[in-house]
């Protein structure tokens, strides 16, 4: 067991665990969006940084990635976390405003604004869909090519590849496509809408449990009625 | 040829090898460096050979074709042993007259090395000033060795360090040795080598051991690592093989880019020789330990220099850094322990073992020992790779070994690191070269990239140079990286064309920081420090990008538009007149001069000018178009009255004022032509009987005529009034300016207390400012100076006074003492060049240190001569006094010209603030004081200045006032000047700008020593159009695309 500090409460945890599964094991909440469970860990979001070691020689590193080591000081929530986690989520939304996901991120964390050249991109480049095609279903039909501002990901020479199944793994640990968020205000590209507001559906007198799963989701509309 | 099988059969053949050289033998040395070979070394190897075959002298001289010296601005170069001579830039037609004066024992005297900047031709390479300040522990044996014939190598101590190494059974004290020495990476982290091979040495995974030398070597301009495997590929197999001995390790890969082609082939045929002599493979020189090693070759990926992506890379993966820990000792190649060191370091194991640990610690400095090699390059005379002991200051490496800057730009900044680094600007040149003092300044050692940058340099532009190498070469894989390497890229971009704000470099900074604080890997956690280096210490040039919209290295293409026009202070469209003049449209031209400047035929006589120094034909290495000559041309031939001012049309509800003008030299005119052009109501109040200012009083007739200086100013009087012999200070204050109903007054008095020299003695006859001296002349035509005259000071002030001083009756000398050198001297040089040829003696580097009088008359100064000594903050030398050097000089008269500051003690009384140095606080960009409705301009606010800067102060001042007494804010939102308007390119020949500029044309010697007339002739009408077909039309660029799309249109 391998014991460290985690926002000043100590924590023992196995060797070979990650710090994300470490502050997670204390409950302690930590964003992620290339990370998934059951795929192996990859650091490409550093949406999960977290503050290690202290004084002037305390750095940022991705939790996901990061091993577990004795005696380790970790903050989860500092000033320095918060700014990077901020811009990280600002990036994101530079490249990928339709995602629901980034823009819940971006409520939550008070982004509440992207100072950045627009894009509408469809990926944030996290790798899922590669280890889960590589890892999970032990395909390989997909990979990163190019480097720099030129990486995608596809399959080799984007020719139809011969040993995809077709399982649509790939897109359902998708974190950007899986929900397109629809604007409320399409004139804006934080709407920030849905994370801010509790769906009225959700409200029990209302609709008793139930939620519509309409895709857009009308609840606004509703409540204007 | 049989293996060798112990360390003492090497040493055998060591001997054997030695014994069978001739120190003394005639040879020629020629590098065939990658950068030798382009510029030509090739042909020069292949002279040499069918020369020395022709002559049948192979007996008598060798000839060795070795790797990259260091000095590769003088590519390619021959240097003679045992003479040591130094040939620098040779032609393969020369090479047999080397070979002769070799066998001869003589020089090619012409041949030889000359030093630019002094003249000095050097017979000894080691002389050299390039040479000498360096100490080539690494790169000194690539001279002596042929690096495809181990042979060479063997017999210059190669393979020693391993020889000495294998003499200690316990392999421990090899790495014990390494750490004594306190060799750190030279890849630019500066981690202990000796504590990395600890690390692996200690490991006892069953998996055998890796070592690894990486180079990967990306940086734009570095390539001391290409050089060593090039030159001395032996020392790189000799270290990894002490490594390996000492650590355990037995596979070695040297991870190399394909783009090194000379350098690959090199290594393959030393690893191939030392393999066949049995240096590597199993059992190596019988002391029980093997060792191969395999060259991998890298696909030029920048991130593959970062460890863990190179250990991908090797693997044959794709090259993507991962998470450290677990770092490469406990997890690297295929999983084995691995050690990465850089070539450098590789380079100089072997120089530790041949040494002695103490011995190599002891160069350097106490933490940093050993020699740095660096590749000095960019905005400087001597490029090349140089090697210093860590701990020499930067200044030296670019001033002593690097000469300085080749064309008198002023040095900048360095920039060290590569991509990864950052920039250190010249105030901090005393810097030690040290991995901690670099870090501290916001850089890194890096591999050893140096980059000199000069005020030609925008450090916009480079910061986008790098974040555009950074952007492509970044992998990928983190967000904050790819994505904050391209922003931050957009963000340089926008702010390079115009469309930055202050919000922009905000955004930089924060998203710099955080780029650097969270991305994972090397590449991208320094990515950011080019960015934040420069927003360190040039965060003004930033400023100036985007609330001026001004880039004053005149490189961001946008900003500049036509750089002739955006160099002008008040934006004069010289491109435009240019044109029009070669279509022989010289009203149009004119007009064009006019529409900008009100005193045009002043300008085109004296100014400084500024768009000539930028003109891209200049830059370009060419001469630059004789712009003011061309503008002599347009106003001496044009009728003035051809210019209508616009019409301005009176706004509705635009207030009409009264603006007093305090001083009526070039900047209150200005000022005050403008404002009445605006409708408004203007005095000009002047102290003297006459208007003019420094025109007028300080200016020689011989470069302004009075008539035409007088019809500008009468020009401009039509509009305003003028009140003569009314002094600010005396007749008048601001006060009652004001409560006589002016709204706004404009100070412009120019600056009229001349410094003095702080001697004793300074107050007898016969010495007198140069101010007072040119003012009695210009005025009155009084001379003030007799006999003996010698004048102190370089600016233009100090050469007018000697100018005129030497057309005067009753001087019979006149001599010109400047404590630099006549390169540093302000003054125009032509004007200088002029002063010389008419009988003015220059002495230069000497200052006076007292005065000697009789009677209260001055009868001699004491001088002591200066040397030019350590460079100030400013990029220039410092004078330094020579002790004992002083000697004396009769003077009848001495005129000080060392400057003039504002006379304006008065005006903190009239609650117009001045700060403790004397000089009025005001806003530069409106010329407003702290008191509200009080402007000031010219020399009065600037110290003193040029006219054109003076006109240009009045411009602006004027449209300030204009806005206030509207009410509005006085500062305008600042636009890029770019050419607005098409003029057609000239057809049939075009633009060429080849051909010779316009010869500057005077009045005969005899003319213009004994008389006032003008000394400069205007060109002809041939001569000007032809210069005028000089111009590049830089305009084109701007207004073409425009005029295009109109054509298309329609």
């Amino acid at each position: 067991m391998i014991s460290l500090t985690i926002n000043g409460l100590p924590v023992a945890v196995e060797e070979g665990s990650t710090v994300l599964e470490a502050a997670r094991f204390l409950g302690f909440p930590i964003p992620t969006l290339c990370h998934m469970e059951g795929l192996s860990p990859y650091g490409a979001c550093r949406l999960c940084v977290v503050e290690i070691g202290e004084g002037p020689k305390a750095r940022l590193v991705s939790s996901c990635t990061f091993p577990a080591q004795e005696g380790l000081v970790v903050r989860t929530a500092s000033e320095r976390v918060l700014r990077a986690r901020r811009m990280v989520i600002e990036l994101l939304l530079a490249s990928c405003p339709q995602s629901k996901t980034i823009q819940d991120l971006a409520a939550k964390h008070g982004v509440h604004r992207q100072r950045f050249r627009q894009e509408h991109e469809d990926c944030i480049l996290c790798g899922r869909c590669v280890r889960m095609c590589e890892e999970q279903m032990m395909a390989k039909a997909i990979g990163f090519r190019g480097r720099g501002d030129r990486r995608s990901i596809g399959t080799p020479f984007d020719e139809k590849s011969e040993v995809c199944r077709l399982c649509g793994g790939c897109m359902y640990v998708c974190p950007v496509c899986e929900l397109r968020c629809t604007y409320s205000e399409p004139d804006k590209v934080v709407c920030g809408g849905c994370a801010n507001l509790s769906p009225p559906c959700i409200e029990k007198d209302k609709f008793h449990d139930m939620m519509c799963f309409l895709d857009p989701c009308v609840a606004c509309e509703i409540e204007k009625d | 040829m049989s293996k060798l099988s112990s360390p003492g059969d090497l040493s055998a053949l060591r001997r054997t090898l030695v014994a069978a050289r001739d120190p003394n033998k005639p040879g020629l040395v020629v590098c065939a460096g990658t950068a030798c070979q382009a510029s030509g070394s090739s042909q020069i190897v292949l002279a040499a050979k069918k020369h020395l075959l022709e002559r049948n002298l192979l007996k008598r001289v060798s000839l060795r074709v070795t790797g990259c010296h260091g000095f590769c601005e003088m590519g390619p170069f021959v240097l003679t042993q045992p003479q040591n001579a130094f040939y620098a830039q040779v032609k393969a037609g020369d090479v047999p007259r080397l070979i002769d004066a070799l066998l001869a024992g003589t020089y090619v005297e012409e041949l030889l090395y000359r030093d630019p900047s002094t003249g000095v031709r050097y017979r000894n390479r080691d002389e050299i000033p390039f040479f000498k300040q360096q100490q080539r522990a690494v790169l000194g044996s690539n001279e002596k060795i042929d690096p495809t014939r181990i042979w060479d190598c063997i017999a210059n101590d190669g393979y020693l360090g391993l020889e000495r190494a294998l003499g200690h059974v316990d392999r421990s004290w090899v790495v014990e040795e390494v750490k004594r020495s306190g060799l750190r990476g030279r890849g630019g982290a500066g981690f202990p080598t000796g504590r990395k091979w600890e690390l692996l040495a200690e490991r006892k995974d069953r998996a055998a051991k890796v070592l690894v030398c990486n180079a990967d070597e990306g940086d734009p301009g570095a390539y001391m690592d290409r050089s060593i495997l090039e030159g001395n590929p032996h020392s790189i197999i000799e270290g990894m093989l002490i490594g390996a001995y000492g650590t355990g390790a037995t596979q070695g890969f040297v991870y190399v880019r394909d783009e090194y082609p000379i350098a690959i082939r090199h290594l393959e045929i030393a690893l191939d020789q030392a393999r066949e002599v049995g240096l590597l493979g199993q059992d190596i020189l019988g002391a029980g330990f093997s060792f191969d090693i395999k060259v991998a070759k890298g696909a030029g990926a920048f991130v593959c220099g970062e460890e863990t992506a190179l250990i991908r890379s090797i693997e044959g993966k794709v090259g993507e850094p991962r998470q450290r820990p677990p770092f490469p000792v406990e997890r690297g190649v295929w999983g084995q322990p691995t050690a990465i060191n850089n070539v450098e370091t590789w380079a100089n194991v072997p120089i530790i073992f041949r040494l002695g640990a103490e011995a190599y610690a002891k160069v350097g400095t106490k933490n940093n020992a050993g020699t740095k090699v660096f590749s000095l390059v960019g905005k400087i005379k001597n490029t090349g790779l140089v090697e210093i002991p860590l701990g020499v200051s930067i200044g030296d490496v670019v001033m002593k070994i690097g000469g300085g800057s080749p064309s008198g730009a002023k040095i900048k900044a360095v920039q060290t690191g590569g991509p990864s680094g950052g920039c250190i600007p010249a105030s901090r040149f005393d810097l030690s070269i040290d991995y901690e003092s670099l870090g501290a300044a916001g850089s890194i050692m890096g591999s050893g990239g140096m980059i000199v940058m000069d005020e030609n340099t925008c450090m916009v532009d480079v910061a986008k140079y790098f974040m555009n190498f950074l952007r492509s070469e970044s992998c990928g894989k983190c967000l904050t990286c790819r994505k904050g390497t391209q922003r931050m890229h957009e963000i340089l971009e926008d702010i390079a064309s115009g469309k930055g704000t202050l919000a922009h470099i905000d955004l930089l900074e924060e998203l710099a920081q955080v780029v650097k604080d969270t991305t994972m890997c090397g590449l991208g956690q320094t990515a950011a420090n080019p960015v934040l280096s420069t927003l360190r210490y040039y965060r003004h040039e930033y400023e100036r990008h985007v609330v001026d919209k001004r880039c004053d290295a005149f490189v961001c293409e946008e900003l500049v538009g036509a750089p002739c026009q955006s160099a002008c202070p008040v934006g004069t469209e010289a491109w435009r007149y240019v044109a029009l003049l070669e279509q022989g449209k010289l009203e149009e031209a004119y007009k064009v001069i006019r529409a900008s400047n009100p005193f045009p035929s002043i300008c085109a006589r004296v100014c400084d000018r500024k768009c000539e120094q930028r003109c891209r034909l200049g830059a370009s290495g060419e001469k630059p178009v004789a712009v003011r000559a061309l503008k002599r041309f347009v106003v001496d031939r044009v009728d003035p009255s051809c210019y209508r001012p616009p019409v301005r049309l009176r706004v509705a509800d635009q207030k009409v004022a009264s603006v007093a003008v305090v001083g009526a030299g070039p900047a209150g005119l200005t000022a005050a032509n403008e404002l009445a052009l605006f409708g408004h109501r203007v005095t000009v109040f002047e102290a003297d009987d006459h208007p003019g200012g420094m025109l007028l009083s300080a200016i020689p007739p011989y470069r302004l005529p009075r008539d035409v200086l007088q019809k500008e100013i009468d020009a401009i009087l039509k509009n305003v009034e003028v009140k003569c012999g009314a002094r600010l200070g005396r007749d008048l204050t601001i006060d009652e300016l004001l409560a006589e109903g002016y709204q706004a007054v404009f100070l412009a008095m120019g600056a009229h207390r001349s410094a003095r020299l702080g001697l004793s003695g300074e107050d007898v006859a016969g010495v007198i400012s140069s101010l007072d001296f040119l003012r009695a002349f210009n005025l009155d035509r009084r001379v003030l100076a007799r006999g003996r005259v010698g004048i102190v000071g370089g600016g233009n002030s100090a050469v007018d006074a000697a100018r005129v001083a030497l057309r005067c009756d009753g001087v019979e000398s006149v001599t010109l003492l400047y404590r630099r050198t006549r390169q540093e001297m302000p003054a125009y040089a032509e004007e200088i060049e002029a002063a010389i040829e008419e009988g003015v003696q220059l002495q230069t580097l000497v200052s006076p240190v007292a005065l000697a009088s009789r009677e209260a008359k001055l009868t001699g100064v004491r001088c002591i001569k200066n040397t030019l000594g350590d460079f100030d903050g400013s990029g220039r030398r410092k004078p330094v006094p020579i002790a004992g050097s002083e000697f004396d000089l009769d003077l009848d008269t001495l005129i000080v010209a060392t400057g003039e500051t504002p006379d304006i003690d008065y005006l903190p009384d009239m609650a117009v603030p001045v700060d403790k140095a004397g000089r009025l606080v005001a806003d530069v960009a409106t010329g407003a004081t702290r008191r509200p409705g009080v402007f000031c301009g010219g020399d009065v606010l600037s110290g003193p200045n040029t006219v054109i800067d003076a006109i240009a102060a009045g411009q602006r001042a004027a449209r300030a006032i204009h806005r206030y007494v509207q009410g509005q804010d006085t500062r305008e939102v600042a636009e890029p000047r770019r050419p607005s308007v098409y003029v057609p390119a000239p057809g049939g020949n075009g633009a060429d700008g080849a051909m010779p500029r316009l010869h500057h044309r005077l009045q005969p010697l005899d003319v213009r020593k004994s008389s006032f007339v003008e000394a400069e002739l205007g060109p002809t009408e041939e001569e000007a159009r032809r210069e005028a077909r000089r111009c590049l039309r830089c305009d084109l660029k701007f207004t073409q695309p425009a005029q295009a799309a109109k054509e298309e249109q329609r």
